[in-house]
């Protein structure tokens, strides 16, 4: 069973995005409120992918995934960023961090689950 | 009596020295006040100039944090009630199910009209660049076809696509995202007015300067009065239509803004009228190439073949690596070169060639390179071939070491020098003589143009305006400027593309460029944006008239040298 952690600080969002992921797959869904909760779930758990937002406090989605990075216990984890900024220029540095792919906020919780494994190459 | 006469005198000058104190105090207060009012004014237009830099920003920051403050709420929402409606957690009944359906489409419908007023905010103010690239059109419109066709279909609408151009000949410059949202804007458009089991028909069009793409439905058309006002926004052929169609009115206005763009043109017929049968047709009309007068060559295969036009240049060193340098660079671009290795040999060159220029180092054995230079400027032959120094001292160093006075080479490259710089040293002599000294700002804000124009008048240095970066180019060839102020931010592209251009052309590619952004650039950014001699300044941290000051100080360098009085012997 593939298991997804998703970091958001909005409580909402961790819930529907959870929900869709759940609904439309057979996929186990962990949860994190915080860039620094989400690394240390994150080695803790190795989950399969993380799903993460990236305008967060204190520690935003960019700076958490150079910190997962940095980690050897969690660089080899795959990081989709779910952004709700959609301007070309946002994408564009977005891109150049070496995520594995970036979703859009709002999405359709019908094609998130699809939209995900897609962006992670999942073929199951 | 002389007491009385005396006294009288005294008073007379007394009062005499009273009038000229009185009228020089109020001279020196008009003078003050003009002065006052002239710093008060330069104040003024800098700190207008750092608010409106300061006003971008806090824009900049308001939209991205509008749009991610009203888009989180929406994803909730959104997200909740998709699934509720799917069914996903646990059966709900039909009335239920309706009320759901309405409140996905709705929020649907909301999501689309913030996209889109922020988008049409961003692009009409300017801030959304164009990437400017060679895109083809038959793909983007095969792309907006397959992103539109589930829509077609579950409306009953068939797309049609007639293309009577061979797919290479619909190339053109433009940004494919914008140009990919207008042609599914105005898909979507057509399959909302089009009645089930009707056709959505594309055309492709190409002539040698334009490409045009007409999209025609079979639906109720447009009344000729609305022809042109369905492109404003939020105006559409009935008030209704964006609630029931699910449009959000602005689709047909961001549309004529990103053609407008290009440089393109967008229009509606009415079928009926043409005689096409029923329906409309929208139509964009893109100028095929934005740079159709440049060279296709690439820039390796064009500097391989030198062009003779660029002259004859001497250079003149004892050391023989370094005369090969300096030929190798420059025969590569286009210019032919005669070797001395002495002085001597260097004079004797420059009386039986008619040359451009001389390359002249210093420290040389026989003649120095001060004795060169003073025969050269004897000799009535060559006394007007502008003469660049090559040393490894730096001008001052050089100049006050051990050359005469009188004896002021056109130009100075330091060595260890790199091509880039030796290149802009010789353009820059080379086109000196020719007189030109008006400056082309290239600047899509208008009232910071204005701001920065204002500050020449007084110099005397004519200063041209683009506003656009295709302006910027038909300007550049219609008169070559002495310097380009270049604001990297244009509707039409960005200055990073225009600089590319110029680096193409071989009469522009070593203009001093003064780089005047809004931002600070990264050093990577500096390099894609060099050309000749290039000043990088950055708006809010440098005012206008630190620019003027050192446009004027480069654009005086340039001008020709006032005549000297001859100099007869070296002292």
């Amino acid at each position: 069973m593939r298991r997804v952690l998703i970091i958001d600080d909005e409580d909402d969002i961790r819930e529907v995005a959870g929900l869709s992921l759940e609904a439309t797959r057979d996929w186990q869904i962990l949860t994190a409120s915080s860039g620094r909760q989400g690394i240390k779930v994150a080695a803790a758990e190795k989950p399969d992918a993380i799903l993460m937002d990236v305008m967060m406090p204190e520690m935003d989605g960019p700076t958490t995934f150079k910190q997962l990075q940095l980690n050897p216990e969690t660089q080899g984890i795959p990081v989709v960023l779910l952004t709700a900024k959609v301007q070309g220029v946002d994408q564009r540095r977005f891109a150049g961090l070496g995520v594995a792919g970036i979703l859009f906020k709002p999405f359709d919780p019908l094609e998130l689950a699809q939209q995900l494994a897609d962006a992670l190459g999942w073929r199951d | 009596m002389s007491l009385i006469l005396l006294i009288l005198v005294c008073v007379g000058l007394a009062i005499s020295l009273c009038v000229v104190w009185i009228r020089a105090n109020t001279a020196i207060r008009r003078l003050r006040a003009q002065l006052d009012a002239a710093t008060e004014a330069q104040r003024n237009k800098d700190s207008l100039l750092v608010q409106r830099s300061e006003l971008d920003k806090i824009k900049d920051e308001f939209i991205s944090t509008v749009s991610h403050e009203l888009r989180t709420p929406l994803t909730s929402i959104r997200g909740a009630l998709g699934l509720l409606s799917a069914g996903l957690m646990g059966n709900v009944d039909a009335k239920a199910q309706n009320l759901l359906r309405i409140a996905v489409t709705n929020t649907d419908r909301l999501i689309r009209l913030i996209n889109d007023i922020l988008d049409i905010e961003r692009m009409e103010s300017g801030r959304a660049t164009l990437h400017v690239r060679r895109i083809n059109l038959l793909e983007l419109v095969q792309q907006g076809i397959d992103t539109m066709t589930a829509m077609a279909d579950s409306a009953g609408v068939a797309l049609v696509l007639n293309v009577t151009a061979p797919s290479e000949a619909v190339a053109l410059d433009g940004d494919s995202d914008r140009i990919l949202q207008v042609i599914t804007n105005l898909l979507s458009n057509a399959i909302k007015f089009s009645p089930p089991k009707t056709t959505v028909n594309i055309h492709i069009e190409a002539d040698p300067d334009w490409l045009t793409l007409r999209v025609s439905d079979e639906g109720r058309g447009i009344p000729v009065d609305k022809l042109e006002t369905i492109f404003d926004r939020f105006q559409q052929v009935e008030a209704s239509d964006a609630r029931q169609k699910g449009g959000t009115g602005l689709g047909l206005a961001i549309c004529k803004t990103i053609v407008q763009q290009h440089n393109g043109s967008i229009w509606a017929e009415s079928n009926v009228q043409q005689k096409r049968g029923p329906g409309a047709s929208l139509i964009v009309a893109f100028p095929r190439l934005a740079r159709q007068h440049t060279s296709t060559v690439p820039a390796q295969q064009r500097s391989s073949r030198p062009a003779p036009s660029r002259g004859t240049i001497i250079v003149c060193d004892d050391d023989a690596s370094i005369r090969t340098i300096v030929s190798e660079h420059l025969e590569r671009h286009g210019y032919r070169i005669l070797e001395a290795d002495c002085g001597e040999r260097a004079i004797a060159l420059a009386s039986a060639n008619s040359t451009q220029a001389i390359l002249l180092d210093l420290y040389m054995p026989g003649l120095s390179g001060w004795e060169t230079l003073q025969r050269l400027k004897d000799s009535k032959d060559t006394a007007k071939i502008p003469v660049v120094i090559l040393s490894v001292l730096s001008p001052s160093a050089g100049r006050v070491k051990d050359s005469p006075k009188q004896l002021i080479p056109q130009g100075w490259v330091q060595k260890p020098f790199e091509e880039e710089r030796l290149l802009a040293e010789l353009s820059r002599v080379l086109h000196s003589g020719n007189g030109s000294s008006h400056v082309l700002l290239v600047e899509d804000d208008a009232d910071l143009a204005a701001v920065i124009i204002a500050g020449f008048e007084e110099a005397q240095v004519r200063v041209d305006h683009a506003n656009t970066r295709q302006s910027a180019m038909d300007q550049c060839r219609l008169d070559r400027p002495a310097l380009i102020i270049l604001d990297l931010t244009l509707p039409d592209g960005d200055g990073f593309s225009l600089v590319e251009w110029l680096r193409q052309q071989p009469d522009l590619l070593s203009l001093p460029l003064v780089v005047y952004s809004g931002r600070d650039l990264a050093d990577a950014e500096m390099s894609q944006l060099r050309l000749g001699p290039t000043d990088f300044l950055t708006k809010g941290r440098v005012p206008p008239s630190e620019v003027e000051e050192l446009v004027l100080n480069i654009v005086q360098h340039l001008r020709p040298a006032t005549p000297r009085p001859k100099v007869s012997q070296r002292p």
